[in-house]
């Protein structure tokens, strides 16, 4: 079912991937997940597109929200599931084609070798990510580093970088409440709290029109920026 | 007694019906509506008495003290259905992801793991 790939270490990473609303880009997507041997749980947080149809009808775990939650309601739909299977590391994906299916292997590396129990994406780490990124966006990012930093104590390169490989036991340890897309903040104050040990990794993004599109405008960050200062006051 | 504090009376008295006919309340939650009301009937009909209060606090007129209040009650309201709607989204996120979950589907060729 897995075109012919199966290598069956692989079926212990587990490929979490949120969905919203990506009819036309989803196949395209996941199939090269599932071709490379990975366990792939795809969530469709609740799409008003033909997203759903679709997805349920690839070969790979398919879970779907009744109604829109959020970015980080999906992960941890995820999250929760493959915790219930036989997951021994787990990883967080973009569904609209903006991470290189080769970077997982490098960021799944320190895990394996037990150096790290978190591992995050950065497009900060090589020259030639890092010119990728529009000006405009690198500047977002640049503040969003900061402000991460400030609020959670974890100092990073990139901000909101979708790619992120998590043990078994860190995953255990993350329990998301941030619907939105606070939640990559959210991580962050969890993996500090719960002392997991965290490095970041470089990978490359690739901005498609569609990408850019979809990512997170200046509103976005101040919606996420309010999300997290609210919820230190409503406990 | 002036038309504007009839209507107002008036307008007092519908709202309390509305909220005794209408919603499923506790005992509790309806007494804090009658005293609202009583003290609501009492300020429209007898002005004075409450620009005595205003004064007492340093306020000149009764209307302002009024104003004042009603600017930091909303404010108030405002937190507590914010908190409301915070729990109400969580409770959703549980359900919703529970259902996700419970209705996943597997690849073929998968073995579904031993219920515990």
């Amino acid at each position: 079912m897995t075109g012919g790939v199966s290598r069956a270490m692989d079926r212990s990473v587990f490929v979490v991937v949120p969905i919203y609303n990506e009819g036309p880009v989803i196949e395209s997507s996941l199939t090269p997940l599932v071709d490379k041997g990975y366990s792939v749980v795809a969530v469709d947080d609740g799409s008003t597109d033909d997203t759903w149809s679709i997805v349920r009808s690839l070969p790979l775990y398919s879970l779907h929200h009744a109604v829109n939650l959020g970015q980080g309601a999906a992960l941890q739909t995820g999250m929760a599931f493959a915790l219930g299977r036989s997951a021994e590391f787990i990883v967080h994906f973009d569904a609209d084609g903006q991470h290189n299916l080769d970077d997982i292997e490098v960021l799944l590396d320190p895990l394996r070798k037990d150096e790290a129990d978190v591992v995050l994406g950065s497009r900060f780490l090589r020259e030639s990510d890092r010119r990728a990124v529009p000006p405009g966006k690198r500047l977002l990012l640049r503040t969003g580093v900061i402000v991460n930093g400030l609020l959670t104590g974890v100092w990073l390169t990139d901000a909101h970088n979708g790619l992120r490989a998590f043990t078994r036991k860190a995953a255990a340890r993350i329990d998301l409440h941030e619907n939105g897309f606070a939640h990559a903040t959210e991580i962050l104050t969890q993996i500090r709290r719960q002392k997991l040990r965290v490095v970041e990794r470089p990978t490359a993004i690739v901005y498609t029109e569609r990408s850019m599109t979809k990512g997170q405008p200046m509103w976005n960050s101040i919606k996420i920026v309010l999300d997290i200062l609210l919820r230190r006051i409503f406990r | 007694m002036r038309p504007v504090q009839f209507i107002l009376v008036v307008l007092l008295m519908v709202v309390t019906y509305v909220y005794f006919n209408r919603l499923r309340s506790g005992l509790l939650d309806r007494l804090i509506v009658l005293v609202f009301a009583g003290v609501g009937v009492v300020m429209a009909v007898i002005p004075n008495f409450t620009t005595k209060l205003a004064n007492l606090v340093g306020v000149g007129r009764g209307v302002d003290l009024f104003f004042y209040l009603a600017i930091v009650g909303l404010g108030f309201m405002c937190l507590l259905l914010y908190s409301k709607i915070r729990d109400l989204e969580s409770a959703i996120t549980e359900l919703t992801r529970a259902l996700a979950v419970r209705k996943a589907n597997t690849p073929e060729g998968v073995e579904e793991p031993h219920p515990e």
